[in-house]
């Protein structure tokens, strides 16, 4: 079984002609062959040298030619099965499916102050039984819920993120890497008989550092999927104009995509648009600037036209620091337009001010987005019984209305998608109550998920295996003088 | 020799790197006062800098003003050098990404805005070892040893240039700030930097602020 996500009936949203298509990937397949690209590990190089690449070792840079580039797109599942550890909770991504994932925190945001501080365990555990909880949200994020909180070695912050996952949710999740740590969450994973989607990160312009493509080694080795992506920032490390940054960017995912299909045939590939403008007051990304969103509707449409599934990771950055207007414009425009346009994954819950903070009341609020998006993916059903004209026959003109009728009471929960945590009161209803916000909302549903969530638990054979696997890992560090 | 300068100082505000370079260097050989030519190009540079502190320039201005005053700079440099002459500057910085971290740009940003505030700078780069900003110190004996680290995994390294320093009995011969997206407060506490600062304008800031305390300990 497998949990088919939120389904698009309609056309996907293009913003390219079929031409400028072409021109695109032809200026990447020039880029590859031309300028190649940057790959700080030796036994990729061999690999790339073995298949008719012309490799440098000096500077380490490896040119790919395009008859190479492109039969390795074509390897390339156009839709795959990832295995969570419960069965029911397995994701086929690809075609017109769309699923949501949230984003991490380094820190919890404060709901009075609006300040960060490190998150304690108990609020990372909760906070990932919410994630377990939540309808719309079907795969975790890599470091979830906080990157690092009270009481543990920055070197374990991989490994505990990823146990904690496991103990706490039976959906499928993603993973980071740090200091090796895809070692012991690909035991992890096995041990509780799930995958994971490895993450592998390119370092923008057109590089490839040696921890990177070691993790991609390993995910592939071990049979698992991967999603690549580059978090360039267009005006520093990409051009300043999409067209060209769309160029560096999917010049520097085929590099790895290249080197996967190398290593495994058939490996399941997801590539990830990560891609920002930068803020050219502060030089950090401008996250939600309305550029991304073009980006990624322009990633969309070029990667569905190789005939891989698309992911848009950052749909839900916000450069706004709160949970406020500009939060939530931020979050709606790049989700809608990142689904309309045939994103297959969508990251957007929980995150605050990008990955800096993250909060479980904005994941249930972002849940609502992610159900308004979802019903609206659907599209419209036409069919005899919607279309009604008997009904509308029978009630004629007022006095008559629509109320009453059991094709109302049937078809209005169809139609409709109601938030959980909105306010959809009457106005005077809304005063006489104490004039509750959505953030009051969330807060209320976060208390009733933790109160009725249980999240499906490990077996203790199991539970015992990740304890384990923590204290190798620990050991490990030790040894390296690391921890 | 003013037409000069004006034309230095206007290849300097169009950040022409090319033309800022062969004029300052025109300059020297006709015999202009090497430090003239200097005051010259930091002028230009602090008004790139006015410009992005009131938000009408933007960070490509205030980089590409930077290339431009570093061009000239460097044969200014070379003619201060063989006259044994200083110039006017708030203070000398050693700056750098520590050992492993190849994060660029938050760094060049922070020493170019400390340029056009009238700083000198010495820029090491990227990915630099604990021993060779050492060096730089015996080299350059600047008043602060600025360190930048993007990431978690490399914010240890601020720490072991801290160590290094104290090694050598030199710490108390510097100041030392840190900064980067990896930082905090805490963090720079707690490896005992002298100061920290978030953005690139409050780094400039701090800059100042450890200046006033005399720079050296």
């Amino acid at each position: 079984m497998s949990k088919r996500g939120l389904v698009r009936n309609f056309k996907p949203l293009t913003i390219l002609t079929n031409e400028q298509v072409e021109s695109i990937h032809s200026g990447t397949l020039h880029v590859l062959a031309k300028t190649g690209i940057r790959i700080e590990h030796k036994r990729a190089l061999k690999l790339f040298e073995q298949n008719d690449c012309i490799v440098d070792y000096n500077s380490n840079r490896v040119r790919i030619p395009p008859a190479l580039v492109e039969a390795c797109l074509r390897k390339c599942p156009s839709s795959f099965i990832v295995r969570a550890r419960d069965e029911e909770n397995n994701v086929t991504i690809g075609g017109n499916t769309t699923y949501f994932k949230n984003s991490c925190g380094m820190q919890i945001i404060d709901l009075d102050t609006w300040e960060p501080r490190t998150a304690t365990r108990k609020e990372n555990y909760d906070a990932i039984t919410i994630l377990d909880g939540l309808d719309n949200l079907h795969i975790l994020g890599p470091y979830t819920a906080f990157f690092g909180f009270e009481g543990i070695s920055p070197v374990m912050a991989i490994p505990e993120s990823c146990a904690a996952k496991f103990r706490n949710s039976s959906k499928v999740q993603i993973e980071g890497y740090s200091n090796d740590s895809e070692i012991f969450q690909i035991q992890m994973a096995k041990a509780v008989e799930a995958e994971i989607l490895q993450q592998i990160l390119a370092s923008a312009p057109m590089t490839w550092y040696s921890d990177a493509i070691e993790a991609l080694f390993r995910a592939v080795e071990a049979g698992f999927p991967i999603t690549v992506f580059s978090g360039q920032v267009s005006g520093g490390t990409a051009p300043a104009t999409l067209a060209g940054a769309i160029i560096t960017n999917n010049a520097e995912l085929m590099a790895a995509i290249v080197l996967a299909q190398l290593i495994k045939p058939g490996t399941r590939v997801l590539p990830g648009d990560y891609a920002f403008a930068m803020n050219m007051k502060s030089g950090a990304p401008a996250f939600g600037a309305i550029g991304s969103s073009l980006h990624q509707v322009a990633f969309n449409q070029i990667w569905r036209f190789y005939g891989l599934p698309v992911y848009n990771v950052t749909s839900g950055y916000l450069s706004s620091k709160s949970m406020d207007y500009q939060a939530g414009y931020e979050k709606a425009i790049q989700a809608i337009t990142s689904a309309l346009s045939g994103a297959n994954l969508i990251g957007l819950h929980g995150a605050v001010s990008a990955e800096l903070t993250f909060h479980p009341v904005q994941a249930i609020l972002d849940d609502d987005v992610a159900g308004m998006i979802g019903r609206f993916l659907e599209g419209i059903l036409v069919t005899t019984e919607t279309l009604a004209v008997d009904l509308i026959d029978r009630v004629g003109p007022i006095p008559g209305h629509y109320l009453g009728t059991e094709h109302s009471r049937k078809w209005w929960k169809i139609e409709q998608f109601v938030p959980k945590a909105a306010d959809w009161m009457t106005y005077q209803e809304w005063i006489a109550q104490g004039k509750p916000k959505a953030l009051d909302y969330g807060k209320q549903r976060m208390k009733e998920i933790l109160a009725s969530h249980k999240p499906k638990p490990l077996t203790p054979s199991q539970d015992k295996e990740i304890s384990k696997i923590l204290e190798d890992a620990e050991n490990f560090y030790k040894r390296l003088g690391k921890l | 020799m003013n037409e000069i300068l004006d034309k230095l100082k206007k290849a300097i505000l169009e950040y022409d790197a090319k033309g800022a370079g062969n004029i300052a260097a025109e300059a020297i050989k006709e015999g202009v006062d090497a430090v003239q030519v200097a005051d010259a190009a930091v002028e230009a540079i602090r008004q790139i800098g006015d410009g992005y502190g009131k938000g009408e320039l933007w960070l490509p201005d205030l980089i590409g003003g930077a290339n431009a005053m570093k061009s000239a700079m460097s044969f200014i440099e070379d003619a201060l050098k063989k006259k044994g002459r200083k110039r006017q500057t708030l203070g000398r910085i050693v700056i750098g990404t520590v050992y492993g971290d190849i994060h660029d740009i938050g760094k060049t940003m922070v020493s170019s805005l400390a340029e056009a505030e009238g700083f000198e700078v010495i820029d090491l780069g990227v990915s630099i070892e604990a021993k060779t900003f050492l060096e730089a110190f015996r080299e350059h004996e600047p008043n602060i040893v600025a360190l930048s680290a993007l990431m978690t995994t490399t914010a240890s390294e601020q720490r072991k240039v801290i160590e290094m320093f104290k090694e050598q009995g030199i710490r108390e011969k510097v100041m030392v700030a840190v900064g980067g997206g990896a930082v905090t407060e805490e963090f720079a506490r707690s490896i005992g930097a002298d100061g920290y600062a978030p953005t690139a304008p409050l780094a400039v800031n701090l800059f100042k602020k450890l200046m006033g305390k005399g720079g050296k300990k």
